[in-house]
């Protein structure tokens, strides 16, 4: 079992996943705990294994909160209106803004959710409420939705972290009751490793320190079985062989030829970033776009905002189709709220939770619909609204994960959503 | 005012049990051991060995004063042939500055967390930790800092109340938590599943806080001052017969009278009639109010016979030092949470009442009883073993990592003692368990250690530091191999280690052609020991 820290090349023979190491490990070891790397293994990895679902996320947070009648429920001829045009889409019956006209054809792949109705409605603890489907002021430690579909979705086989974000953070509540092992690993903005990432010193002492290091570690761990040592050196070596895997995050190759279709924005780049890395097992990755908190000029500012979605979202679905990817990878489209129907004095809109959109494309998610309404002016509910908790069931109940699911904080019970979510049945494909 | 004070102790009539106590004359630490062989005994446990001295010392360092020993620390203490030393030990490192500020470091996280709401960073936070610090270095009584803490009026005190941002509910459920050790959250929109309080029990405390107000009275993001003060008038509103009582509902409900958990109503004064409250501008600190509804309940909660007090701090700081608490975790006192060790539990409350809540005293009890000396090598996998067979284990928090580090390379205590762990620090390493004590490795700490600038740094030689001294010294490379071991682990090294580490220091056939190769493997030997799980947790 020849793992060396930090051995970045090595041979197919040393490149070993974690399910060679399992097997070895219960080959050695018996049972028994030996001075060897099979001490880090203990049954809850084994279980991780059986329960992947194959399905992976891709959450697009549109940070400072999207407005809906600007971009997916237009309301032509209201004086909510604002100055921009519907245009037709590949599906009969839907329009969406001019300047999405990329989306325009794929919207075959949406469902629109046009009668979101939530409760927390400003930037705090809005991104809060829509990360991890319970208020902040619960103040609980709560697990982001990154968090909860790493553990739900993760192959324990990959080298990659399973939560990934980058771009501007919608919330910061991180994996909550579910522990640090579930932590989201935070690239820079346009997807780029942070810098940490990078060896510091050349392979050559990197190897050898790193051997000295594992002798360390294995003369510790002949009379040290305590479970959170076993945890240490299980994150050192999943480090490894995320160094080992850096190169997934170097996307700078097939950029030059996808930068003109996503559009040349750390955005844009970001999403070409999520698509490799849920190709790669990623379960789940959130990019997030900022800028959305138009409380002035919202229109030049939705403008150029979409200028830089379009491209890049569209683009995302697009190859991710094309690479088969599309029906086991779920994408969502979201903010902490949605933008006040009414124009303010400043030509901005406000922050505004009682009728908004969300967005769901792919994996599991039956598109080319529009769920809910609001009514003619935009400013409630007409139809089938749709709460935190339902919207979050959807998505766990697409992704195969119970959104019932139970964990314990000491004694207390929490769920992945609270008591009475309901996934959205006419969504889910 | 005495009528008030008769009031607060009747209404614990029910509960009064600890008054009867008779004094105790066997040491705390007896006691201790005796209750805790029993129940090894009862469990059919192995009674386990006792610590090494580097080990008891390692882990004695860092528990009272927050930083491991430094070389010549290690050298004395092992050298040291009386037979009382580790007693001596404690009571050097009770009385040293070290132990307040450690105090004050883990009373700031217990009263903030890691990343309170509502308040800038740094600078007032550093303020509440030195006031902190006064505190324990006076050794102030445990009722009277809570009392402190809940009356603010202190400079530099008012830190907790500002985290809540006028919030009554999450001021009760915090204050409840952390000072009383029971969790009232739950019964703020139904009443509580698994323990005995109603949204009675909540509103009625929350009526305590409800007049209190923080005044942000100068001071920009990271520096402001806070001041609290307290209104004449405000209630809480809440109606119970409502057959659907929405969560939080203020609206459309009645006054809530203000009730001390448990037990009867507040009795108070009327407001004089046509009683206004006073106009405040921005930044005005209200006039003292005509009748102040918290200064009942700090009473209520400091008063030696409340039930609760003595037994959540008896509880929290066993646990700072064993691991787990009598009750896991340890803010969570209820009905379906019964204490391990119960009738421990008891007698450890009843002596630290009758100490008159004397932190040091509990303190040096606790870490001169076997049961915190033993060792940390055992085949039970458990981090936090239930009847305390195995030392905890737990990660260094990241300032006595930092401390620590700083300690071990050799740059001094002063050094370590201005040491601020960074923003990077914090975020990768500040918040390694999973809130319940339960360490979790993540990939974001190792890369940090494996390739930022932090670690790197304090292992190239600079001046006057470890690595510099080793390389400028005439020692064999036997002996700086023992300092290496001595400075970091605190231990000298096995056998093996020396051999493993000498052939990595000294590769004869290369030493003459690069002249650089001693300071580079000199810096790579002590990233492995600073990166090693030896270091990164006590013992």
């Amino acid at each position: 079992m020849a793992i060396n820290f930090e051995s970045v090349n090595c041979n197919r023979q040393q490149h070993l996943s974690r399910r060679s190491l399992l097997k070895s490990t219960l080959v050695t070891t018996s049972g028994m705990v030996v001075a060897n790397w099979g001490a880090l293994f203990h049954s809850q990895t084994i279980a991780a294994q059986a329960k992947q679902t194959g399905k992976r996320c891709i959450m697009l947070y549109m940070e400072g909160g999207a407005s809906q009648i600007d971009t997916f429920d237009m309301k032509p001829g209201r004086p909510t209106a604002g100055p921009f045009r519907p245009i037709k889409t590949n599906v009969n019956g839907i329009e969406i803004c001019e300047y999405l006209p990329k989306m325009a054809q794929h919207a075959d792949k949406l469902a629109i959710i046009r009668s979101m109705k939530t409760k927390s409605v400003d930037h705090g603890i809005g991104g809060y409420h829509m990360h991890t489907c319970y208020p902040s002021s619960e103040r609980f430690p709560h697990a982001e939705i990154g968090a909860m579909i790493a553990k739900y979705c993760e192959n324990s086989n990959n080298d990659l972290p399973s939560f990934i974000k980058m771009g501007s953070p919608g919330c910061t509540a991180g994996s909550g009751y579910l522990g640090p092992q579930y932590e989201p690993f935070t690239l820079d903005t346009d997807g780029k490793l942070p810098s940490f990432a990078n060896p510091s010193v050349p392979q050559e002492v990197q190897d050898r320190r790193g051997e000295l290091l594992k002798f360390m570690e294995d003369q510790h761990a002949k009379n040290h079985f305590a479970r959170p040592f076993s945890s240490h050196r299980e994150a050192e070596l999943r480090t490894v062989r995320l160094m080992r895997a850096r190169k997934t995050f170097d996307v700078a190759n097939d950029w030059g030829k996808a930068r003109e279709r996503y559009g040349n924005s750390p955005f844009g780049r970001g999403c070409f970033t999520a698509l490799k890395l849920v190709e790669a097992g990623v379960p789940f990755v959130e990019i997030g776009q900022d800028g959305y908190d138009s409380h002035n000029d919202n229109f030049p500012v939705h403008k150029a905002n979409m200028g830089v979605l379009d491209p890049a979202w569209s683009s995302l679905l697009q190859d991710l189709q094309d690479r088969g990817l599309l029906q086991d990878t779920l994408v969502v489209w979201t903010s902490e709220f949605g933008r006040t129907p009414a124009i303010n004095a400043q030509a901005g809109r406000d922050h505004f939770g009682r009728a908004w959109t969300i967005v769901l494309a792919g994996g599991g998610i039956k598109g080319g619909q529009h769920y809910g309404s609001s009514n003619r002016d935009g400013f409630e509910v007409e139809d089938k609204p749709v709460d935190e908790g339902s919207y979050f069931a959807t998505i766990y109940k697409a992704l195969g994960i119970n959104p019932r699911a139970k964990h314990y904080l000491g004694v207390r019970p929490i769920w992945a959503t609270p008591e009475g979510s309901k996934p959205i049945q006419e969504l889910i494909g | 005012m005495s009528k008030y004070l008769n009031l607060a102790v009747t209404i614990f009539l029910p509960f009064f049990f600890l008054g009867t106590a008779i004094a105790q004359s066997e040491p705390l630490r007896n006691t201790i051991d005796q209750e805790i062989k029993g129940a090894w005994i009862k469990e059919k446990i192995a009674i386990p060995d006792r610590s090494t001295d580097s080990v008891f010392l390692r882990r004695v360092y860092l528990d009272l004063i927050g930083m491991i020993p430094n070389y010549g620390e290690v050298t004395a203490f092992l050298m040291d042939t009386d037979p009382k030393k580790r007693e001596k030990l404690v009571d050097n490192l009770l009385a040293d500055p070290r132990f307040a500020r450690n105090q004050a470091q883990l009373w700031d996280l217990n009263l903030l967390g890691r990343n309170p709401q509502n308040i800038g960073t740094s600078r007032n936070r550093e303020a509440f930790q030195k006031w902190l610090a006064i505190q324990f270095k006076n050794n102030e009584p445990y009722d009277r800092i809570v009392h402190k803490v809940l009356i603010a009026s202190e400079e530099d005190s008012h830190l907790f109340y500002a985290q809540f941002n006028g919030s009554a509910d999450d001021t009760t459920t915090t204050v409840m938590r952390v000072f009383l050790g029971t969790q009232l959250q739950c019964a703020k929109c139904h009443d509580h599943p698994f323990d005995i309080w109603t949204q009675r029990d909540f509103y009625g405390m929350t009526s305590f806080f409800v007049r209190t107000v923080v005044v942000e009275i100068s001071g920009s993001n990271n520096d402001k001052k806070y001041v609290v003060g307290e209104k004449s008038t405000g209630d809480v509103n809440f109606t119970i017969s409502s057959k659907d009582a929405k969560p939080g509902a203020k609206k459309g409900g009645d006054p809530v009278k203000p009730k001390f958990l448990g037990g009867a109503d507040l009795i108070e004064p009327e407001l004089p009639k046509n009683f206004l409250e006073p106009k405040l501008k921005p930044k005005e600190i209200p006039p003292k109010p005509i009748f102040s509804r918290r200064e009942k309940i700090v009473e209520w909660i400091t008063a030696k016979e409340n039930p609760y007090l003595a037994r959540a701090a008896v509880n929290r700081i066993w646990a700072q030092f064993m691991g787990r608490g009598f009750v896991h975790p340890v803010d969570d006192f209820n009905p379906n949470n019964q204490p391990n060790l119960a009738e421990l539990l008891k007698k450890m409350e009843i002596g630290f009442i009758n100490s008159k809540f004397d932190i040091k005293w509990l303190i040096r009890e606790i870490v001169n009883s076997s049961a915190y000396q033993v060792t940390e090598i055992s085949p039970v996998a458990d981090a936090l073993p239930k009847f305390y067979e195995r030392a905890r284990v737990r990660p260094l928090a990241v300032e006595e990592l930092m401390a620590s580090l700083h300690v071990a390379t050799g740059l001094g205590v002063e050094s370590a003692l201005k040491s601020v762990p960074s923003k990077d620090m914090l975020k990768y390493l500040g918040e390694p368990t999973d809130g319940q004590g339960t360490f979790q490795g993540s990939l974001s700490e190792h890369l940090f250690f494996h390739n930022g600038d932090t670690l790197r740094s304090v292992c190239q030689p600079r001046k006057g530091n470890l690595a510099e001294n080793l390389l400028t010294s005439t020692d064999t490379w036997n002996a700086k191999i023992d300092r290496m071991f001595l400075s970091a682990l605190s231990r000298m090294p096995t056998d093996m280690e020396r051999d493993r580490f000498l052939s990595y220091l000294n590769p004869k056939e290369k030493e003459l052609v690069d002249k650089k190769l001693p300071s580079q493997r000199l810096e790579e030997a002590l990233w492995v020991l600073f990166s090693c799980s030896e270091f990164r947790f006590n013992r």
